[in-house]
Order: structure tokens, then sequence, then C-alpha cells
């Protein structure tokens, strides 16, 4: 195996890693947005 | 209190209070919203089409991926912000990797924010282009193009898209040029309004999309596997004779990724505007970050997709490629003339919000540049201001000129220019993501919010949404090296050659700055404030404050010393660092409030304080907008009366007005003062800030006075007072406003303020009868008028306040 499929393995591990990592911080902040969306007791929107 | 004689410290040195924080109006999240939507609400015009040209059909879902990933990547910038008030780039990487590795993200930004000049200008001439040439094919094939000119152009006239996209790139770029050497201001409200009118476009946009898809159908773009990836050789760069890309899924998989990144391009704006935003901070942040995720997502991300399902592929990218979103508009159901009206409406959206990111690529060109330089990393030459205007406008010449040569080298080419834009994009995310990696291990000041998720492993925190997200910007800009072969040169050519006079300027700045350091050390004390107070300046209540910015104009300083007894009333001698839009994401350290500049400045402020022997306060205030500056400063300093000198750019009356609309957005209680200002001719013009008594003319007292001696022949009001009179005026006028009568009270205020000829109280006065008065009818309200202010040049400053 040449240095540069050992390389594109890494960089694909990296992005598939990456991205699995991504999607848990999209729930966790997406979970998290709900709660500032929804709590509006300091809101000011002018 | 400084003295330009006995200063406090014992020895011969100024003190001169320095406010480090920026001065800013807070705004709302909608607001700041808006402003980043201006920027990163711009890219759904072009990156669908530039990504369906590298990847082919199935580049909607990586568009819609790159779209779902900037969610990942505001959780980044929240993090910043929530460590650093001005969060930018450079702050982030420089406190994480040190100058070096600053001085370098910050040439990668400097190539964003230089590219998104020129792909958002080619992109609105395109869009133009395309429409003329439509709507002369549309008449052409109705009959309506008169065989002349049909021979003339030997078939259906049109215009060279390229050359009208180049052509209007320039013209945008050399106005929104000569507007920032003037110095526009930067409003939310435009920002706002832009947004606005964009929305009600995607809400019909997406409506008309979704009503043709139930009546014709269509279907989803192929999924973005291995076999429905198509490169071209432009789209693989460097690996265009190369087995690799057609051998890995998951490697075709961040090559079209990388080449659909440019959608998230704007995000950076999240750390420029948090510094702006209204209390609570952090919320409101977050606030603007889920706005801005929702509405990128479906306005770039969903528009992509459907442009796909809708317009023919035979038509797609051979005509639409550069204006997605009227091809879009043209392949809707309905009737022809309609869907024309409608692209036209897409076309003035495009212009508006294309040219506002051109503006906005000046803006934070200028902005990170200014930044740049405050730290001697770039010739204090370059922030010379204008003579006229005060802007940096050395600074815009340079980045201007590099948009054009861009423009023109790429003669309109928009995929080439998005490909290299992308570039600047990924790079700056990649350095802002590893910083913040690093400064989860070395940063121990305060951090309100962190990216999730995060594992504690032996007491050591493992940030693994953070490397997550790393990870794949990374792995994204590596393939982007490779497979973006002009983005790759040209970017790394830009970049080295920026980040090398960085360099060379700093050295050369840095023996220059040991010695003006040196030279201002024995000369001024700096004392940092973080906010400007009476007690930290060290003066009393009543006290004068003088706007200064061009050491060659100090005549109202001179006017001021003149007449005032300084033993009485302080003088406090101030000026405005102003920070452009970019800059104030930033840190600002004593150096970069205080430069050369103010330095020279103040030095002849008090050499003209010594020649009249009396004292002077010094006060450096960093502010994004000079009047709301000086109203503060007023405010704060409890000042009784502002003199100013007379601007070049406008009349005293707007200098007063601008003055007050400043002074109107301080929060209650405020406090009163007098404006005066001093033109080079001697005369001085007196306003008063805040509410107060008008100046009426002699007409109105007139008029008042026969009313009163009329009003007070009448049984049991003899002791009726002018007052009285005005009192009751003045409710009617209100009772009618607020009631019936408003429209034609409007109305004749629109007359009179726009018609010369005889005043209404003229004309009214002559029907009143003149009643000699009596002796009993002394003027008993005579104090009333002697209230009024005068508008001549004998008024000393403190008229208004006495």
């Amino acid at each position: 195996m040449s240095i540069s499929v050992v390389l594109i393995k890494i960089l694909e591990f990296m992005f598939v890693a990456g991205w699995a990592g991504s999607v848990i911080v999209l729930l966790l902040t997406g979970y998290e947005d709900i709660g500032t969306l929804l709590d509006r007791k300091d809101e000011n929107s002018h | 209190m400084s003295s330009t004689s006995n200063a406090p410290t014992g020895n011969n040195r100024v003190r001169i209070v320095v406010a480090t924080s920026v001065m800013l109006t807070f705004i709302s999240y909608w607001r700041a919203a808006a402003v980043i939507l201006n920027d990163l609400g711009s890219s759904a015009f072009y990156a669908g089409g530039i990504a369906e040209q590298a990847i082919g059909k199935s580049a909607p879902w990586f568009v819609l991926g790159v779209m779902l990933f900037a969610f990942a990547v505001r959780a980044v910038y929240v993090e910043s912000c929530s460590m650093f008030v001005r969060g930018g780039v450079y702050r982030v990487v420089k406190e994480a990797l040190g100058g070096t590795l600053a001085k370098l993200s910050v040439s990668a930004l400097m190539f964003d924010y230089i590219l998104t000049g020129p792909v958002s200008g080619v992109s609105a001439g395109q869009y133009i282009a395309g429409l003329i040439n439509d709507t002369i094919a549309i008449a052409d094939a109705r009959g309506w193009v008169p065989s002349a000119i049909h021979r003339m152009f030997h078939g259906t006239p049109q215009v060279g898209v390229n050359a009208t996209a180049v052509v209007f790139a320039v013209a945008v770029t050399l106005y929104f040029w000569w507007q920032n050497v003037k110095g526009i201001e930067e409003s939310s409200e435009k920002a706002l309004w832009v947004m606005q009118i964009t929305t009600v476009m995607v809400v019909m946009l997406l409506g008309w999309s979704l009503f043709t898809l139930l009546k014709v159908g269509g279907h989803l773009p192929p999924f973005p596997t291995l076999a429905n990836i198509h490169y071209t050789d432009e789209s693989l760069g460097f690996w265009k004779h190369s087995k690799l890309p057609h051998m890995f899924g998951i490697l075709g998989l961040i090559i079209g990724f990388g080449h659909s990144v440019l959608a998230m391009s704007g995000e950076e704006s999240l750390a420029q505007v948090y510094r702006e935003l209204a209390h609570p901070k952090l919320k409101n942040l977050k606030r603007t970050a889920i706005v801005i995720g929702v509405y990128s997502f479906v306005f770039t991300g969903l528009v992509s997709l459907l442009a796909v399902m809708l317009i023919p592929d035979d038509v797609r990218m051979k005509v639409y490629s550069d204006n997605l979103i009227a091809g879009l508009a043209m392949n809707m159901v309905g009737p022809q003339v309609l869907r024309l009206a409608f692209r036209a409406f897409v076309v003035v959206v495009g212009f508006l919000i294309l040219s506002g990111a051109v503006n906005t690529a000046i803006v934070g060109s200028n902005g990170v540049l200014n930044r740049v330089s405050e730290d001697g990393v770039l010739a204090d030459w370059f922030r010379r201001p204008h003579k006229r205007y005060g802007t940096t406008y050395r600074i815009i010449n340079l980045i201007v000129g590099l948009q054009l040569f861009t423009i023109i080298v790429s003669w309109g080419n928009i995929y080439t220019l998005g490909e290299a834009y992308a570039f600047g994009v990924v790079w700056s995310f990649v350095f802002k993501t590893i910083s913040m990696l690093v400064l989860r291990y070395r940063y121990k000041g305060v951090r309100n919010w962190k990216v999730p998720p995060n594992l504690h492993l032996f007491g050591i925190e493992i940030p693994i949404g953070l490397a997550s997200v790393g990870m794949v910007l990374l792995s994204t800009a590596i393939v982007n090296l490779f497979t973006k072969s002009v983005a790759t040169v040209s970017g790394l050519i830009f970049s080295v050659t920026f980040f090398a006079i960085f360099t060379f300027s700093e050295k050369v700045n840095q023996r220059k700055h040991a010695h003006s350091l040196a030279q201002m050390k024995e000369q001024f004390q700096l004392q940092l404030a973080e906010s400007v107070e009476r007690e930290t300046v060290g003066i009393r209540p009543g006290n004068v404050l003088v706007p200064v910015r061009d050491y060659n104009t100090l005549n109202h300083l001179k006017w001021v010393l003149e007449g005032t007894d300084t033993r009485e009333h302080d003088v406090v001698v101030m000026t405005a660092r102003i920070s452009q839009f970019g800059t104030a994401a930033y840190g600002l350290s004593t150096e970069q409030v205080f430069s050369d500049y103010e330095q020279t400045l103040f030095t002849r402020a008090v050499s003209v304080a010594e020649s009249f022997g009396k004292k002077i306060s010094l006060l450096v205030v960093p502010a994004r907008d000079p009047w709301s500056a000086v109203a503060q400063t007023a405010h704060n300093l409890e000042s009784s009366t502002v003199v100013a000198g007379l601007s070049s750019k406008m009349t005293t009356t707007e200098q007063a007005f601008l003055l007050g609309s400043a002074w109107e957005s301080i929060p209650e209680p405020k406090r009163q003062f007098v404006l005066q200002i001093v033109q080079p001719e001697g005369k001085v013009d007196t306003f008063r800030i805040g509410p107060h008594t008008p100046t009426m003319k002699n007409e109105d007292v007139v008029l008042l006075h026969r009313l009163w001696l009329n009003v007070t022949r009448e049984p049991g009001l003899e002791d009726i007072h002018h007052h009285d009179i005005l009192t009751e005026a003045l409710t009617r006028f209100a009772h009618d406003f607020g009631a019936h009568d408003r429209d034609s009270i409007v109305k004749e205020l629109r007359r009179h303020g726009t018609e010369a000829g005889p005043l209404p109280v003229r004309r009214i006065a002559d029907q009143v009868p003149t009643v000699q008065p009596g002796p009993a009818h002394s003027d008993r309200d005579d104090e009333d008028r002697d209230d009024e202010h005068s508008d001549d040049g004998s008024s000393s400053p403190f008229t208004g306040s006495e």
C-alpha cells in the first residue's frame, strides 16, 4: 500500500469520524437550541 | 486631572485616559442575524451552480450537507465568543498558536474577504446579463425586435454575459470604494431591510416551486455515491490524471463536500457581530446562530435542491449555471410574463444582497487589515487617515485594487472565482477550530459555553465535538489543496505574499515602534480604563468636551481655550478611534487605540493648550460611530458643552442632527448639553442637544404677545401668563395631531418645510388686532424669552448651561 493510499485512508477516517461526532454536536446543540428558543423571558427582538 | 503645566504624577508627562472598549450601540439578535445573512445568504445565488459544475447532479446533497455541518461550525464560534468578546480568527489564533500562525490565518482570511467582493459582484452581473438576454430573446420570439437591429447583430441581440458581469462588478466595486473612502456608516437597519425583501423572495420561490412540483412532478437528485459523482478535469485539479479519486468512495464525498463548502462562507461574521449584540449576549448569540442556520439551510440548501428538481438537465448547467435562482424562476408553472417578472424580482434582490456583500468584503478586509496594522504587523503608513474624510483610504485602495485585479483576471468566470474563494473560507475555519482545540488546554480564563460532547478521562477533558468539527474541516481543506488547483496556487501565492508583507512590516515596525514608544512614554502617561467615567478622567461636572480628529484643524480648541477659565470649567479633548465593522470583533490593546497618529494629534492639542497656558484633559475612545462616541462621552463625563469643528462633509445643522440622534439612543436617565460648532471663519452655531426650549422667531413672540394681550382683556383672565397661552396652544395641537387633524397638520408642516414664502405665523399675526399694552400688562413673562440662546459667534461655550 503506497503512502498516498495510507494518507487518503487517514483523511477518509478523519472525515467519517468527524461527521459522526458532528452529528452528535448537531443533536446536542439542537436540543439546547430548542430550549433557547422556548425561553423568551429576556427576549428583546426590536 | 491632566495638565500641560503640572502633571499630577510629579513628572512632565501628560496623562491620557485610554478607554479600551469600543463604544457601540447594541443590536437585537434579529438585526445581528440580518447582518450575517447579508453575507451568508448571498452564497445561495452562486454556490449551487458552482458545486454542480464541479461534481454533477448530486451536488445539492453536498450543499445541504454543508449547510447542516454549518450548524456545528457555528457552535465553534459560539464557544470562541463565550471566551473572547471579540473572538475573531486573528485574536483566537494568536492566543492559541502565536503570532506567526495568526499572520498566516489572517492571510487566508484576507483571501476569503478579498474574493467575496469579486464573486458577489460578478454573480450579480451574471444575473443582470442573463435577465437582459432572456428578455430580448423573448421579445425577439414575439417579433418585437426591429429587423434592422436583428440584422445589425446577425440574429437576436445579446450582451456578452461575462463582459457585462465584469463591467458591473467593476462599477459596483468602484462605487463602494468611493463610499468607503468617504466613510459610510454601516447600519443594521439597512441589512434588516435587505433581508426582509430577500425573505419575501424566498417565500415566493419556495411556495411557487412546491406548487410547480405538485403540478408537474419532479425527481430528487441522484444520491451522492461514487457512481453519481461526475468529476471534470477542473474539479479534480492536480488529481485529474490520478486514479485515486475514482478508487475511494469516501474520498469522493470529501471532494464533493470541498466543492460545496463555499456555501457557508460568511459564518465568520458571527464573531464580528457578537461584540454588538444586546444583553443577554450569549443567549442572543445562540438565537442569532439558530436564525442564520435555519435561514441559510432553507435558502441555500433547498434552492439548490429545487433547482435540480425543476430546471431541465439540458438547460440547467448550459444556460443557468451562473444564475441558478433565475433559472428556477423561469421554470415554474405559470404565464411567461409572470415568470419573467419574478425573475426580474430575483435579479433586484440578487443585486441588493450581492452588492451588499461587495461592500461587506471591503469593510471586512479594511477591518482585518486595520486590526493587524494596529498590532504593528502592517506599516503605519497604511493607517494614515484621509485628509478630508478621515478614513484609512490607503488600506481601502489596496483592497479594492486587489479586487479589481481579481475581477479582470477572472474575466467574469464565477466558477474559477468561487473555487478560489473556498480556499480562504475553509482554511480560516481550520485555523480557528484548531486554535479552539489548543485553547481547551491552554486557556484558563472564563468560558461560558463549550461545544458538546466532552468526555472526562482521568481528569483530562476530551473535546469530542470540537475535535470532530476540526477533523471534517481539516480533511476537507487538505483534499481541496489537491482538487482545487487554481484555488491552491492563487490562495498560496496570495497568502504567502501577504504573510511575507506582514512579517517584513512587523520587523520594520518593531524597530520604529520601539523608538516612538520610548518617545511617547517620555511625553504621555497612558491610563487604561474599561469605560469612560468622569472620576477616571478626573474632571468636574459641567466641563467642556472638545472632540478632535485632524491635527491640522484645531481652531475650535483654540476658541474654547480663548473663552474658558479652566480654573472654573475643565476642558476635555477627546478623539474617537474609529473601529470599522470588522475590528469590533477583535481585542484592542493600548497601542492599538493610541497609535502614533493619536500621539501626533495630542501633541498638537497639548501645544495649543500650552500656548494659552491652560489645562486640558486628554481622552481616547474607541468607537464604531463618532457621533455615538461624542454623545456617550458627553453624557458620561456630565459635560455641559460640546465644542466641535465644522465637518468637511456636512453643515452645522446636519452635524447637530446626527449628534442629537446619537443622544436619543442613550438610555434614560440622560443629561442634556449644548453643542457649539466653530466654523473656520470664526462663526459659531449653537444647538441644544436633548429636549429644550426652542428658539422662537420674533414673529412667534409677537403673535404670542398679541394673543396674551387679547386674552387678558377677558374677565377673570387678567392673571394669565404667556406660558399659559403656549400650554393651551400645545395641548390643542397635541389633541388635533392625535385625532382627526393629523393628516392636514402633517401636510401643512411639510408644505412649510419645503416652500419658501411668507411664514404662516406672519399671516396669522396680521389677523390678530394690535392692542397696545397698558401699564398693568407689563411683560411679566419676559424672562421666558430671555431663556433663548444666541446663535451668533459671540456666545461663550457655557451659554446653554448657565
